[in-house]
């Protein structure tokens, strides 16, 4: 799960580019699978910052994103939250930017900026007219270089407060708002660093101190630990000039520690009761998986599109148009950097109980495992790739996203292709091996219902409630 | 907080001024890093030039108007047929719900496809189709590979013009929309969005009215058809055609593709029976027990959307609550810290849609969110002067901005539909900036004095009213009345 500083709106837009896979100098009229491409330039320099830089001339802006290789599970237990806490203080000023001078160079001149951390990564972005380029190269160097020259313990408590509200306005006053934490804490072991929600608790948000944030900074906020991408219409030559300028400086940081993250499997189901501010029941069946450096990933996000969506989809089929049983069912693998896992989430109409809609989603996910999918299947699962990829190649800021996640993770910008081409090459087989392989008892079932009606939950009598 | 020096710095910035260390003789000089002096900031390069995208205009065979843009860097195409008018003229009075259905019913089967056939072919296009019917306009849309395109407008036009609307799905949308409903219930930002419009307009305006459970129960298929066969009429709608193609070549593939859909339909007048009568200022508390923010909208009716003061109010707007910067948020999150966010915004349309400030309060803090609201607003209407750098970030802000919007065909066609909505000139952007340049301090005070109105200002919050109406009461800012969630008053 991701969590933005500024506003919602951002994410749509982030989800949107991190799906969307093709190219800008391709021929108009002819795309082929060779076509698919994202023209850059990397480099690094000699501090350790990663570089990327890709030319777009068509619209006279630029997008600058910055991906710092932490997030939520480099926290430890007790201090959850606070790599995105983190996040906001980093848009308190730094040591020659006032508060304040930020938003006016970005939002101010026509632009935006915003921030967004995950369990894997802190992404810190904007988007300008072209001809502020270098004054977001000197805003984001010198809270890179010089954060804590102005940092005290008044601009944490501010933060925190607003992120306590954040916490409140996504999660605790949101119907189903505090579904993905519970399930973090129930796929995850207590010591594992997927298993507290990037949110973090209300407990250990207050218990942060600024000897925490310091430490924090200086640790993973290095060039090191740093990819900056730029993407749009600049030049390149004054480009690489403005960030030897700005960035160049900047002392390396000490070797960046990695978590130890072990896989998880669960041995026997998990069956759990959670009572909502909620109107309507639902019901959330999830497996652990892979994340992004496990190939199976591409067959399990297939699988997501095939069984459901469209009406032709089996779990949304039998579900929602021939029972009729349910008001909506998705399904979608959710892939982080070292985990995974496939979600079935199902909202019943009234007078259907959740214990037989998941005996229904059971059956159709049987025969999947059983029969696998026919080819046909597959390709209306992947037709939408070229036009997700082609769309994601309007905005500067989606394709900066990608490059920076392939540098980022794969230690390839041009990992986008990799992705598109294995996306595509996934056969009946593969997805029928991985529903095989992940698809097991071994999942949690949550049930979410309203306050008082424990009763509602799918096999209620064996299902533990949770707070 | 640190707020005392960012203005003067800002000012630099907007301004553009030389520097010694820019350019790539900064990367060959040795040590230019070590003379970087980073107080300064740095100089902003030639304002880049607005390039508005063109497009051509025409008139179909069935008289609906087609306008096409040229983009051809990818390999794109945003099609659109956009319908003058929407729920707000076209949906029956106690039937709130049946334009949704209507357009939802297109992809439900043709004389030729059922509604499966229909999926598995524009899944193996791999895009889809899209209709919705909003307030005063609505659309049926899609974008495509350029190679995709005329076989996805094929589709459209089955959808569009061969519906034959099979009574199970309807009951099936009936009941997945009433589970819609019921879940919005609990949804506190849902409830406040249906009972603001309902204090404002009341129920015998459409802009006070949205679907009830009651009216979704009370849609009969006969009306859903009878919208369908009434609303979708070219007479009162353009084609928009944005990307990899050419007017020329375009042409004949929408003319040949759409030639089942016949002539007919007029575009509606937008007569609006009056607003009623403004009420004083009054609190309506809607209780949500153990809540952890209260929900706040406060506002009044605005101006349509061709008032001449449109380009004051954007301005006005931009300094109040229109950016992350502006006074509301600036205030109510970054230095209060009793948000998450606030903002505020006029929703212009062709009759007096509303001016709405609001945000998410952390419940202990209610009493005191609200009287920082009242602040502001007081503040916006003269008591706290708009300064010239206040003025300078927003005019800046609105006019740069521009670009951006036509980075991607959806936005090019959003844009140009958007002016074809509203009836505004083709040379609308180009003008843009002019108008707002023009906007001066004092228009920014007279508007603000003429549209917020405090001593009727509705101010709606959706809340845990154990904790939050003893503390909502003290403040004095107006009487409380209390509402259930569908914003009927509790006795």
């Amino acid at each position: 799960m991701t969590t933005q500083t500024r506003s919602f709106t951002w994410l749509a837009l982030l989800l949107l580019a991190c799906g969307a896979l093709a190219d800008a100098q391709a021929p108009a009229a002819v795309t082929t699978k060779s076509a698919i491409n994202i023209p850059f330039e990397a480099y690094t320099l000699p501090n350790g910052l990663n570089v990327v830089l890709s030319t777009d001339r068509t619209t006279p802006t630029v997008a600058v994103n910055i991906w710092y290789h932490v997030g939520s599970k480099n926290e430890l237990p007790g201090r959850t939250g606070f790599a995105h806490l983190f996040e906001h203080v980093m848009f308190t000023g730094s040591g020659h930017v006032p508060y304040g001078v930020h938003d006016k160079l970005t939002e101010g001149v026509g632009g935006s900026n915003n921030g967004s951390t995950s369990n894997d990564i802190t992404n810190y972005y904007e988007t300008i007219p072209s001809n502020y380029l270098e004054s977001a190269l000197w805003i984001e160097s010198d809270r890179m270089g010089f954060l804590l020259d102005t940092l005290d313990i008044a601009k944490l408590n501010a933060q925190r407060e607003i992120v306590k509200n954040e916490r409140r306005q996504r999660m605790d006053n949101q119907p189903y708002g505090r579904v993905f934490e519970i399930l973090s804490n129930n796929i995850y072991p207590a010591t594992h660093p997927y298993h507290w929600d990037v949110i973090g608790s209300m407990e250990d948000l207050s218990a942060a101190s600024e000897e925490d944030v310091k430490n924090f900074f200086r640790l993973y906020y290095a060039p090191n630990n740093a990819f900056l991408t730029i993407v749009g219409d600049f030049d390149t030559a004054q480009a690489k000039a403005w960030v030897q300028n700005y960035f160049g400086d900047i002392p390396r940081g000490k070797p960046v520690p990695r978590p130890n993250v072990a896989p998880v499997t669960l041995q026997t189901p998990k069956r759990l009761t959670f009572e909502d501010q909620v109107q309507v029941p639902r019901l959330y069946v999830v497996w652990p998986t892979v994340g992004e450096k496990n190939d199976d990933r591409f067959a399990l996000a297939v699988l997501g599109s095939i069984l459901a969506g469209p009406r032709t989809a089996p779990l949304t089929k039998a579900l929602v148009f021939d029972t009729q049983a349910a008001a909506s069912v998705s399904a979608d693998q959710n892939t982080n950097e070292d985990v995974g896992e496939f979600f079935v989430t199902i909202t019943p109409r009234p007078d259907h109980s959740l214990t037989d809609l998941e005996a229904a989603a059971d059956a159709v996910i049987q025969k999947m495992k059983a029969d696998g999918p026919t080819l046909e299947q597959v390709q209306k699962a992947t037709a939408g790739e070229e036009l997700s990829f082609v769309r994601g190649l309007e905005s500067n800021l989606g394709k900066a996203f990608q490059l920076a996640n392939g540098a980022a993770i794969h230690a390839d910008p041009g990992y986008f292709r990799t992705e598109y081409q294995k996306t595509l090459a996934v056969t009946p087989a593969d997805v029928k091996r991985v529903a095989n392989k992940y698809l097991t008892s071994g999942r949690v079932v949550l049930s979410v219902v309203p306050a008082g009606k424990a009763d509602q939950a799918s096999k209620p009598a064996e299902s533990q409630s949770v707070k | 907080m640190n707020r005392r020096a960012f203005a003067v710095l800002c000012l630099l910035a907007l301004s553009p001024q030389p520097s010694a260390l820019t350019g790539p003789q900064a990367l060959l000089a040795q040590g230019a890093a070590q003379a970087l002096d980073r107080t300064k900031t740095p100089p902003v390069g030639k304002t880049p030039e607005l390039r508005v995208p063109t497009w051509t205009k025409s008139t179909l065979a069935n008289g609906a108007e087609l306008i096409v843009s040229e983009k051809h860097d990818l390999p794109l195409v945003a099609f659109s047929i956009t319908f003058l008018g929407g729920a707000d003229q076209f949906e029956p009075a106690g039937r709130r719900g049946v334009a949704g259905l209507a357009a939802a019913m297109l992809s439900e089967g043709t004389k030729t496809r059922d509604g499966e056939a229909l999926s598995n072919a524009l899944q193996l296009l791999g895009t889809n189709v899209s209709a919705t019917v909003g307030g005063e306009s609505g659309s049926i849309s899609f974008v495509a590979t350029t190679s995709k395109f005329p076989a996805t407008l094929d589709i459209l036009a089955d959808m569009m013009t061969n519906s034959t609307f099979p009574a199970p799905a309807l009951e099936r949308l009936r009941a997945n929309r009433l589970v819609a409903l019921q879940q919005a219930k609990a949804q506190p930002g849902a409830i406040a969005g249906r009972v603001f419009p309902r204090v404002l307009y009341g129920d015998s305006h459409p802009y006070g009215r949205s679907a009830t459970e009651e009216s979704i129960k009370a849609i009969t298929r006969d009306e859903v058809v009878a919208f369908h066969q009434t609303f979708f009429k070219p007479g009162r709608a353009v084609v928009t055609v944005v990307g990899d193609i050419t007017p020329a070549a375009v042409r004949p593939v929408v003319e040949k593709g759409l030639a089942a859909w016949t002539a007919g339909g007029t575009k509606p007048d937008f007569s609006y029976p009056p607003v009623p009568a403004l009420k004083p200022a009054t609190i309506y508390l809607i209780d949500k027990a153990g809540a952890a923010q209260s929900t706040f909208a406060l506002g009044l009716p605005g101006p349509p959307r061709n008032t001449p003061d449109y380009y004051a109010l954007q301005v006005m707007n931009t300094i109040l609550g229109g950016m992350f910067q502006s006074r509301l948020n600036a205030n109510i999150r970054e230095e209060k810290g009793y948000s998450y966010g606030v903002s505020s915004q006029f929703n212009f349309g062709k009759g007096p849609g509303p001016f709405r400030a609001g945000g998410d309060i952390v419940s202990e803090k209610s009493d005191a969110g609200l009287t920082e609201f009242m602040k502001e607003l007081r503040g916006i209407l003269g008591a706290r002067p708009v300064t010239a750098e206040e003025l300078q970030i927003a005019k800046e802000a609105l006019v740069q901005r521009l670009p951006g919007t036509f980075a991607s065909v959806g936005a090019i066609n959003g844009a140009v539909t958007g002016l074809w909505i509203q009836g505004l000139p083709d040379t609308y952007y180009q003008q843009y900036s002019k108008a707002i340049s023009a906007v001066t301090a004092d228009d920014v005070v007279r508007v603000a004095k003429k549209y917020i109105d405090l001593d009727h200002l509705a101010i709606v919050i959706v809340g845990d009213k154990a904790n939050i109406e003893g503390p909502l009461k003290a403040t004095g800012v107006a009487p409380i009345a209390l509402l259930d969630i569908d914003g009927n008053l509790v006795k």
